[in-house]
């Protein structure tokens, strides 16, 4: 940029600006469309939601034509179109269902509880990506923390020599995943692929083999509960964290870890260096290949902690596939939190909620109904929106996905 | 991601001499330097690795391989000597090449079976990725096609039956390229990333047939109410088994599709603006948009194409031999994620494509649990995860081609750089 | 006998790259405080030589002293404990990142010895510059300074590295002749305190100004070390190029014709939907070549985008031979009589694994006789490639060569053919020579010259003046989006090069 570009930024901001916080109404309103029916409010009529997801389509509509950009404006219109539609779902439900669905206090429970695998995944996808290696493979990472997390605790008896073996067990599958795209300069996103069938086929192999048709045993030493006295008995926090697992205290702090290592060390002004400009930290003698694999294990021991909190602290058990999608939800929620700690821990609560939002919902309409089963795609549907943009677009580390080739 | 927008950095623009590298572009260098024989290598370090894991485990991989082989069918080929004919009123014993009614013939048909399907769901991924897409999708297209043909299939019973079997699968082949086409579509217009995209659809899809075809579910056979499954195929819809018992799942007429297909990819790639424009985009979609083609477009059409081979994948199972498809199908059926291995094996061309869904048919059919004696593995589910292990390293070894291309040299080849592309 | 002043010598450096001896038993010396110019033309083996220097590459013979003594240099982290520094051509900055994050890198103050200390940083990076007297924020990041404030970035993290070599590839190639001068201002005042300095360049004008001695090379190969001083830009380019050369080209005046573009108030958004091209109104004419300079990101890119379709165009129009084309897509632009010369050959002008044949028929593939109701005849493509390969000279392939295959050169030859044999009416070049060696070169402006001279209408974008200067019939500058002056061709350098900086648009407003 030249001297002048403050002036041409000035000009074109006042424009955007506008634009945009009209893209953003319509968010909230189509996120209003569907939060008002819901307890405490519960306004019961279907006019509520169909006149705030109205204006939230109209909102979006009028950012669109401004020129806020397809993905805000037309992420608007989205959120107020489903906001509309759960809406009028919800008032078509019954006010003791949506009581006993939307118990704030429980939910934000579950979805810390679904949100933790996700973050610890997102943490991961984070050091890896900002280091320049792309890794489709977390999903592998995370089942493979998932089955041999629970495979340690299991067999050696403590849920934390477990954990160990998770971390170990997804940090390996990174490796690989790191020898192929590093050293040997393989596409990343097929040697991702490649590793997340390997871990499907691992697992498989000594879940089988381990546990052949009996399943997992019941009886296994899962991650500890933590109960804090004086916040347990708080009314609604009480419940909400006052009885929370101990990985999930974990995930919190390791979020603010990130935050400090990526943007307030050495280490992390370096690994952001390597992921933008890798030729530039080469030349100031940087090793290149020693940053990304490094980056890219403790991606992999990350997803594979959140792996075993998945078996050992949520579903107290495996099945082959264990980790359905969430590897790739994370990711998608690494993009959405633009590359940061923090904002991808937001993206990891919003997948959480919706994870958590779908358990619950079909006992609103009681578990017979058998399109409740859609419910469950929910997470999915809501990723996908995401991706799709709701947000502005987010800039990528410069070099991700690109193999550096060391002369 | 790989394909993420960059932003002009003046004066600051990291490596700008560097010629944009697409992995459409790395694979098609991978392939010049290394003709054929690269992934006849990728294939057999990736069994010969394979072996070694199954060393690992306490079993023998030389009986392990065998009893995969004896499994494929292919001894059929080699059974030379008298065999039954089946001559009606005679117990008749000819000198033939091959034995027509053997267990091998039966094997034989299985694994073409298998072959058939994965020839379309790695078309699938074959022809998006000409496009520089990584379509990972073809799982969710491949149900979406067995849906609609499910849907067709066990409606409209009395319908003649060429009518009815056409509309099946052209109504399959277009479900998929629609819900293909969703992927396309994010892509080109918002650039969402196809690899997160195609997998949520893959999820959302899933829940989709548990709940269509689950309890209580709108297409459930309301007969079989405690293993829900869908209502059966009625016989005017079924595909014509025209090798082996119709009743002992014989091989069907999609082959003839499968090899249509294969035919049809080379055709549009080679032959076509469109694959013009497809390979165009792949390689370089800057290039490509200052030439005056539409990205976006092709990356639309890519997508719907590719859901097209995804969706018929899916009808010519349903139709051909599976005939109703149940929770559990939905469950654990992987055929659309083969197809990504066998598209990089079969690098992307219709050959090889072909060959590839050879080797994965053999190798899924070959490891299935009934063909695999129980002396070989303790568990005869192991072979299941066998052939997941091999794929997963075919996987890694094409991702590696700097390997290959580095043992390629030892032994002796030189790597010819100016090799002809097809034009 | 050794000279005591010799701090560096390097000794019969040989390095072959697969079909290039890249550089042939080069020796090369430098003396304490000297300012040492390595002349010589793109791929004559200058940054190889220097790239061995600062462990980059390792060479396969020869031997490196520094101050006397036998080093082996294997990574540029050596390099630098070694006190060499290496301004490289294209800058080693992370836009992203702030001055002082970019120069404190890998050698960063911590607080307790793991957290980043910025204020030390910023302190340390603030003291240097007031020692050398630059002027830079070390909180600005550095995609928002300008390309002469990044080199002084680049040049303060070596003497954040305490570097006492420095070294500079092509460092005028991105600056304007005023900013250069500036620069060489800056090296006077190391060479003051003691730095010994190499000047890479291929420009004549200023390694004679800048330099104490000169050494060229040719084609990987020393051919001679002189004193700047009794040198001249004839004798130091026979040296270079190893026969006389014209420095500028030969053309006969311009015989303009009808108005074939017509600009009138374009406006244009860059990448980050900011202005960048701001009320541009230009006219180019049949018969001549109009050249647009200015130093990069002044909104040349995005003019010549939406020229050609691939950008929208805010505002404005634009009309091609009187038909309005502002809202045509770029399949319809080309299709209207336009041929466009990108200005990165290997990110937009080729598919670099398409085929030449293909290559070749990238604007016309869909048209027939190249197909017929979508079906492709690859065998025309091949026919029609024969012809032009052959009527423009391209070596090292034939029609079913992959075009990644090629030199830079033919690479071009091949991108020039394809946009010239469409017949254009408008001829769009934007740094059509980049990175071409002088045959090439020559070839290039041979060619556009004669383009003009059959009647076709040429927008010429370069960033260098020389280029501008020797082949265009009129000069526009361009500056933050706008045209801030239109010139004549005997212009001179320096009056473009306040015009660059905005120094007429002042004028007008005050």
């Amino acid at each position: 940029m030249s001297v002048g570009a403050a002036t041409i930024e000035r000009e074109g901001l006042s424009r955007l600006v506008s634009a945009r916080a009209f893209g953003w109404l319509g968010v909230t309103l189509g996120v209003l469309a569907f939060w008002l029916v819901l307890p405490p409010v519960t306004a019961r009529s279907p006019v509520v939601p169909l006149v705030m997801g109205g204006l939230g389509v109209l909102a979006g509509a009028w950012a669109l034509r401004e020129g806020a950009g397809r993905r805000l404006g037309g992420g608007a219109i989205a959120i107020a179109a489903i906001g509309i539609l759960l809406g009028l779902l919800a008032t078509r439900s019954s006010v003791e269902a949506l009581d006993s669905v939307f118990v704030w206090s429980a939910l934000i429970a579950a979805t810390l509880r679904a949100a933790t695998p996700l973050t610890f995944a997102a943490l991961g996808g984070i050091f890896s990506e900002r280091s320049g290696v792309v890794n489709i493979g977390l999903e592998g990472m995370l089942l493979m923390g998932a089955f041999f997390g629970f495979l340690g605790a299991d067999k050696l008896g403590t849920w934390w020599a477990g954990a160990l073996c998770g971390i170990v067990a997804g940090g390996s599958l990174a490796l690989v995943h790191a020898f192929v795209s590093i050293h040997l300069r393989a596409d990343q996103i097929v040697s991702g692929t490649a590793v997340n069938f390997l871990a499907l086929g691992i697992t498989g192999y000594f879940f089988i083999e381990v546990y052949t048709d009996q399943g997992t045993p019941g009886d296994v030493d899962f991650t500890p509960t933590v109960s804090i006295p004086w916040i347990e008995d708080l009314g609604f926090v009480g419940p909400a964290i006052g009885n929370m697992n101990l990985l999930i205290w974990v995930a919190i702090l390791f979020v603010v870890l990130a935050h400090v290592v990526l943007f307030h060390t050495s280490v992390g002004l370096r690994l952001r260096s390597v992921g933008e400009h890798p030729k530039a930290a080469d030349t100031v003698g940087i090793s290149v290949y020693a940053v990304r694999y490094a980056a890219v294990v403790v991606s992999g021991a990350l997803a594979g902690l959140g792996g075993v909190y998945l078996s050992n602290g949520i579903t107290h058990s495996f099945n082959e596939n264990l980790s359905a999608g969430r590897g790739f939800i994370a990711l998608a929620a690494v993009i959405f939190g633009r590359w940061r700690p923090f904002g991808a821990f937001a993206a990891c609560l919003l997948f959480g909620f919706t994870e958590a939002l779908a358990l619950r919902l079909p006992s609103a309409y009681g578990e017979d109904q058998a399109w409740t089963t859609l419910f469950r795609a929910l997470p999915y549907v809501v990723t996908l929106i995401v991706v799709a943009g709701v947000v502005g677009r987010s800039i990528p580390p410069a070099a991700v996905g690109r193999p550096y080739t060391k002369q | 991601m790989t394909s993420g927008p960059t932003v002009h950095q003046p004066g600051a623009a990291p490596e700008p001499d560097a010629g944009p590298d697409t992995a459409a572009a790395r694979l098609a260098r991978w392939h010049r330097a290394g003709g054929v024989v690269a992934p006849v290598m990728t294939a057999l370090l990736a069994f010969l690795v394979g072996g070694l894991v199954v060393l690992a485990t306490g079993s023998n991989p030389i009986e392990v391989y065998r009893g995969i082989w004896n499994g494929t069918g292919f001894e059929w080929f080699y059974r030379v000597g008298s065999h039954e004919v089946g001559l009606p009123f005679s117990d008749a014993r000819v000198w033939f090449p091959w034995d027509p009614a053997s267990r091998a013939a039966e094997n034989l048909q299985q694994t073409l079976l298998i072959t058939s399907t994965l020839i379309l769901t790695g078309l699938a991924v074959a022809f998006a990725f000409r496009c520089g897409l990584f379509n990972i999708g073809g799982q969710g297209q491949y149900f979406v096609g067995a849906y609609v043909a499910i849907w067709i299939g066990s409606s409209f019973e009395g319908t003649n039956s060429f009518v009815h079997i056409t509309f099946a699968i052209v109504a399959a082949a277009l479900a998929g390229a629609a819900y293909a086409g969703i992927a396309g579509i994010l892509k080109a217009t918002v650039g969402a990333h196809e690899v997160i995209t195609t997998i949520m659809l893959n999820w959302i899809a899933i829940y989709a047939g548990l709940y269509l075809f689950g309890q209580g579910g709108p297409l459930q056979n309301k007969e079989q109410v405690f293993s829900p499954t869908s209502n059966p195929v009625v016989e005017g819809a079924k595909l014509p088994v025209f090798w082996g018992d119709p009743f002992l799942q014989g091989l069907h007429a999609g082959l003839f599709i499968a090899l249509g297909a294969l035919v049809a990819f080379w055709v549009i790639i080679s032959r076509t603006t469109l694959g013009y424009e497809v390979r165009a985009v792949g390689f370089n979609p800057d290039a490509a948009r200052y030439g005056g083609i539409s990205v976006a477009r092709n990356y639309f059409l890519a997508m719907a194409i590719a859901g097209v081979f995804a969706g018929l994948a899916g009808a010519i199972d349903m139709l051909g031999w599976r005939f109703s498809i149940g929770f559990s199908d939905i469950q654990s059926s992987t055929i659309g994620f083969i197809g990504i291995a066998v598209a990089l094996l079969g690098r992307n061309t219709a050959l090889g494509v072909g060959l590839a869904a050879l080797v994965f048919g053999a190798l899924v059919n070959g490891t299935a649990t009934r063909n695999i004696p129980p002396d070989v593995f303790d568990i005869p589910e192991q072979a299941g995860n066998l052939s997941l292990t091999i794929q997963a390293l075919v996987l890694l070894f094409i991702g590696a081609d700097i390997l290959i291309l580095w043992l390629w040299s030892k032994s002796g080849q030189r790597i010819g750089v100016g090799r002809r592309s097809p034009v | 006998m050794p000279d005591a002043d010799l701090v560096l010598e390097l000794r019969g450096i040989t390095k072959q790259f697969p079909g290039v001896l890249a550089n042939d038993h080069v020796d090369f010396e430098l003396r304490r405080g000297e300012v040492h110019a390595l002349l010589g033309e793109n791929g004559a083996g200058k940054s190889t030589l220097m790239s061995i220097l600062y462990g980059l590459y390792h060479p396969d013979e020869g031997e490196i002293r520094i101050d006397g003594q036998p080093v082996s240099i294997g990574s540029p982290r050596e390099a630098i404990d070694r006190g060499i520094g290496m301004v490289h051509q294209h800058f080693m900055l992370i836009p992203v990142m702030t001055v002082a994050e970019n120069i404190v890198l890998a050698e960063e103050p911590t607080t307790a010895g793991i957290l980043l200390d910025f204020a030390t940083a910023r302190r340390r990076v603030e003291d240097i510059a007031l020692q050398f007297n630059f002027a830079i924020d070390p909180d600005a990041r550095i995609e928002s300074i300008s390309v002469g404030q990044q080199q002084r970035v680049e040049i303060l993290k070596a003497l954040y590295r305490r570097a006492d070599i420095l070294i500079l590839d092509e460092p005028t190639a991105v600056l304007t002749p005023q900013e250069a001068g500036e620069l060489f201002g800056i090296l006077k005042g190391l060479q003051r305190e003691g730095m010994s300095i190499i000047f890479i360049s291929h420009k004549l004008n200023e390694v004679l100004e800048i330099a104490d001695r000169i050494t060229v090379l040719r084609r990987g190969k020393r051919i001679e070390t002189l004193p700047a001083a009794g040198a001249t830009e004839q004798s130091l380019a026979s040296l270079m190029v190893g026969r006389d050369v014209l420095l500028r080209v030969d053309k006969a005046p311009p015989t303009p014709g009808e108005e074939l573009l017509e600009v009138e108030d374009l406006h244009v958004l860059d990448e980050r939907e900011l202005p960048a091209v701001r009320g541009v109104s230009l006219r180019v004419r049949a018969g001549e070549i109009v050249g647009i300079a200015g130093v990069d990101g002044n909104g040349q890119t995005e003019l010549i985008e939406a020229l050609t379709g691939l950008r929208p165009a805010q505002s404005g129009r634009f009309s091609v031979a009187g038909r309005d084309l502002t809202r045509a897509g770029t399949h319809e632009i080309l299709g209207a009589g336009v041929g466009h010369i990108p200005e990165d050959r290997q990110r937009r002008g080729l598919v670099l694994e398409f085929s030449l044949a293909e290559n070749l028929a990238l604007h016309d593939f869909d048209r027939a006789p190249n197909s017929r109701l979508g079906w492709l005849r690859p065998g025309r493509l091949i026919e029609r490639a024969k012809t032009v390969l052959k009527a423009f000279d391209v070596r090292g392939g034939g029609p079913q060569t992959p075009a990644r295959a090629l030199s830079g050169g033919n690479q071009q030859k091949v991108v020039v053919a394809r946009e010239v044999e469409g017949d254009p009416r408008l001829l769009i070049a934007a740094q059509p020579t980049r990175g071409l060696d002088v045959g090439a070169i020559e070839f290039v402006h041979r060619r556009l010259v004669e383009e003009r001279d059959e009647g076709r209408a040429v927008l010429l974008v370069s960033l260098e003046l020389d280029e501008v200067l020797s082949l265009s019939d009129r000069i526009l500058v361009m500056y933050e989006g706008e045209i801030v002056g239109e010139y004549g061709p005997d212009v001179t350098e320096e009056e473009l090069g306040v015009a660059m900086l905005g120094g007429t648009k002042e004028e007008v407003a005050a």
